[in-house]
């Protein structure tokens, strides 16, 4: 045989057999590694709208999800929203609650981020920064509070601490936070946010 | 080749040739992946894996192969690993795998592994290429294990998570950030040298 025939036979045999052995090692993990998605997303909307029993996507695009929190008796108990945009090093992924009626921000939820470590990853740490995040005002947009303060009192209610350190982590989560809150309330107004079973189970 | 014992041929990963302090190959994974201990472990062990059955591969195909395409079956035959492992810690490690990131299918272009393959497993058989590999890959996880233990000592004051610097120490965030990671290589390297200079003294 010669040595281009040669060459191709064994490109070719090669390609294909790692492609196929690729395409079963995808096929088995498939399922496992969206189910583990859908874990995550569940968790983190069960700790954003507290008593929630099941959950529902009800309207998405592009780096934005709302999904519908119910309780036990199929009554909405509140909106979980999943966004994503820039953060100071890379996209921040969180989740944020709030009531059936938008008008305030049970807690927030740091799903992703690659901030640094030590100063903006802090936007993870509860004690820090995201127990700051409890119950906020949503009527308007919220604020920053520069300097920082020490506990949830000196707080507005339209107000959340920063990080020492972290100014721009921490504006950054903010600004994703009231973008989604705007868009969840202009969706919500346009009647877009449909649930699939109307008739709760 | 000069015929070697097998047990030569895989005390020579660990230390005389250690892919990571010796050859200094596979720098990038090195020093991206060692902030936390477990992510260490997680990241040898991945490359372990794709180092270990490629070479095996490699070797029982090195007859086959026409010496003209053999990189480019090299790196389907790595990338094939590669992306096995990758799916699998997706699939059955969620949290390790997000925490090496993009590091994990970047295994693809660890020097390490093709370097095993062009220098070792084409020219050898699939006993001694099996024995280099897992000589190598132990080297690998050691040198990330010691890296990785330094830098998450110093910089959170854990190990694997657990507390191990009392109250009174303050983490040198430094040593997560990437700087330490050069920082630590750098003086683990000079170390290397030192100990070899000394022992090459001693022989001569």
């Amino acid at each position: 045989m010669n040595l281009s025939a040669r060459m191709i036979i064994v490109l070719t045999a090669v390609g294909l057999i790692s492609g196929s052995l690729m395409a079963v090692v995808g096929m088995l993990t498939k399922d496992r590694i969206a189910f583990n998605r859908q874990q995550e997303i569940e968790a983190a909307i069960l700790e954003v709208v507290p008593g929630t029993d099941t959950s529902e996507e009800l309207f998405t695009e592009k780096n934005f999800t709302i999904y519908g929190g119910k309780n036990r008796d199929g009554n909405l108990i509140g909106y979980a929203v999943y966004a994503s945009g820039t953060g100071f090093q890379d996209i921040i992924s969180l989740m944020f609650g709030t009531d059936p009626n938008v008008t305030k921000i049970n807690s927030l939820s740091i799903l992703e981020q690659k901030e640094t470590p030590g100063l903006g990853a802090k936007i993870t740490d509860k004690e820090l920064f995201l127990r700051f995040w409890d119950n906020k005002d949503a009527g308007g947009g919220l604020n920053l509070r520069k300097p920082a303060v020490s506990s949830q009192s000196e707080l507005a209610p339209n107000e959340v601490n920063t990080i020492t350190g972290a100014t721009i982590s921490s504006g950054k989560v903010l600004s994703i936070v009231n973008q989604s809150l705007e868009k969840l309330k202009q969706i919500k107004q346009a009647g877009k946010l449909i649930s699939e079973d109307n008739d709760a189970e | 080749m000069p015929s070697k014992s097998v047990g030569a041929e895989y005390i020579k990963g660990l230390w005389e040739e250690n892919p990571v302090f010796r050859q200094l190959l596979g720098m990038c994974p090195t020093l991206a992946v060692t902030n936390a201990v477990i992510n260490g472990i997680a990241m040898g062990l991945a490359t372990s894996f794709v180092l270990i059955l490629s070479s095996l591969v490699v070797s029982s195909l090195k007859k086959l192969i026409p010496s003209q395409v053999r990189i480019a079956s090299y790196v389907v035959i790595i990338a094939t690993f590669v992306t096995i492992a990758d799916r699998f810690m997706a699939a059955f490690f969620p949290p390790i795998s997000k925490a090496l990131g993009p590091y994990l299918p970047l295994i693809v272009v660890n020097c390490i592994i093709l370097g095993r393959q062009e220098a070792f497993s084409s020219k050898n058989s699939v006993g001694r290429s099996l024995v280099d590999a897992l000589g190598m890959s132990t080297g690998f996880i050691l040198a990330l294990l010691v890296l990785s233990s330094i830098r998450e000592i110093l910089g959170m004051g854990t190990f694997l998570g657990h507390q191990v610097m009392g109250a009174w120490f303050k983490p040198w965030i430094i040593m997560i950030l990437p700087a330490g990671a050069f920082i630590t290589l750098g003086i683990l390297l000079a170390v290397a040298l030192v100990i070899e200079s000394k022992t090459k003294k001693r022989k001569a």
